[in-house]
């Protein structure tokens, strides 16, 4: 029998709790129209239902590696494909979904900056994580929207945090020195976290990427750290800067350029000759 | 109502619904490809695809599907000129495909 959307849904829920990745696939079009409405799931080792043609459940799992890459937990496209069963050739649409278990972002340091990020990261649907050697910090009540909370050791910050390419790091100890130990365990980890972010003044983040020369590191691996991290929004509160580690975590994973869209658009000079109402902030540098 | 919310709803809804997924989307549209919603006979039980007047296009298919089963994709044109003043002057199209969510809940299975 043809899945149902609902019994599809409660696949795709006790998948990603088991902390899989599962597709469902579903026939939006074809000139056979008894394939309309066909629908397919697939995750690791399984599957359930077909498309309605053997060729054509086998071109769709074939394009599935590249259609979605592996760092993606969350996606959704129609494809039109060419199958043949037989020597009956046919085509279709098919709309696919992946779900996967979410994106961590994971916060060390529980002060005050990782009260409102905490709650960005929840909103944002990633499964937040907070890590501290302070008790009294590192508890669930602080943190009603982590998924866990964590009294760590520094000497062993990730030791039971499983991190994969996927997830972020935003390091926001209380000691420039706790975030560079995390630093060094991420950035030997064989499969880091693509967003490795850091907090610190531009003389901070100089003194620690100073250190991690000494250490053997390359520049290269220092340019994979965001450092000063966020983006430049000018505030100045934990929350200010909660929102600004959260909009580059957005514009990194949406493509974004963190631009004004006032700027990047320009409608008014564009379309009306005239300037753009808005220049550009004003920036905020000082020599060190 | 976010998608976690809208996927344990869909998966242990009693009342016979219809699934209305945006699909594909070309130009600029409120809302994005995997963008759902789930229409009740008496209505919108959850999720939208925008909203406004392409949505209420929607909304109308899907109770179609309540008397006839066959599962199908609406285009929903938001280009109208923009002096018009309608809602649908966003400038995408979306193609919203539109099934029963749970057929074993209908009456008359399909």
């Amino acid at each position: 029998m043809n899945p149902s959307p609902a019994q599809v849904a409660a696949r795709v829920i006790a998948a990603t709790e088991r902390g899989e990745r599962i597709y469902a696939a579903v026939v939006t079009a074809s000139p056979d129209p008894s394939l309309i409405g066909r629908r397919r799931w697939l995750s690791r080792g399984r599957h359930g239902g077909t498309l309605g043609s053997p060729s054509l459940d086998g071109e769709v799992a074939a394009a599935l590696p590249a259609l979605f890459p592996p760092r993606e937990s969350r996606g959704a496209l129609s494809r039109d494909f060419d199958y043949r069963d037989g020597d009956r050739p046919g085509t279709a649409t098919v709309y696919i979904e992946l779900h996967g278990p979410p994106a961590g972002m994971v916060i060390v340091g529980a002060g005050h900056i990782a009260v409102p990020l905490s709650r960005l990261g929840d909103m944002l649907a990633l499964r937040v994580e907070v890590l501290d050697d302070r008790p009294a910090f590192a508890n669930r009540d602080r943190f009603p929207a982590a998924s866990a909370v964590r009294v760590i050791d520094f000497r062993d910050p990730f030791a039971d945090t499983p991190l994969a390419p996927r997830d972020h790091v935003v390091l926001v100890t209380r000691g420039h020195s706790f975030d560079y130990e995390c630093l060094v365990r991420l950035l030997r980890m064989a499969s880091r976290p693509h967003y490795i972010g850091m907090i610190g003044s531009r003389r901070r983040v100089r003194a620690t990427h100073e250190q991690l020369l000494r250490e053997g590191f390359a520049p290269e691996d220092m340019g994979r750290v965001r450092a000063p991290v966020g983006l430049d929004l000018g505030g100045r509160t934990p929350a200010e800067i909660a929102v600004a580690v959260a909009a580059e975590i957005i514009m990194l994973r949406a493509g974004g350029t963190g631009v004004p869209l006032v700027e990047k658009e320009r409608v008014v000079e564009r379309f009306f000759g005239g300037r753009n109402p808005a220049g550009a902030a004003p920036s905020r540098s000082s020599d060190e | 109502m976010d998608e976690k919310e809208l996927l344990a709803l869909l998966a242990g809804l009693e009342e016979p619904a219809v699934l209305a997924t945006i699909v594909a989307a070309r130009g600029s549209t409120p809302r994005k490809t995997g963008a759902r919603m789930l229409v009740g006979e008496r209505g919108v039980i959850a999720g939208t695809v925008g909203g406004g007047c392409a949505e209420g296009e929607v909304i109308e298919a899907a109770l179609k599907l309540f008397a006839d089963g066959g599962p199908r994709t609406v285009r929903v044109d938001l280009t109208d000129d923009l002096t018009s003043w309608s809602p649908a002057v966003c400038g995408g199209v979306m193609d919203v495909f539109v099934e029963r969510a749970n057929p074993e809940r209908f009456p008359e299975p399909c």
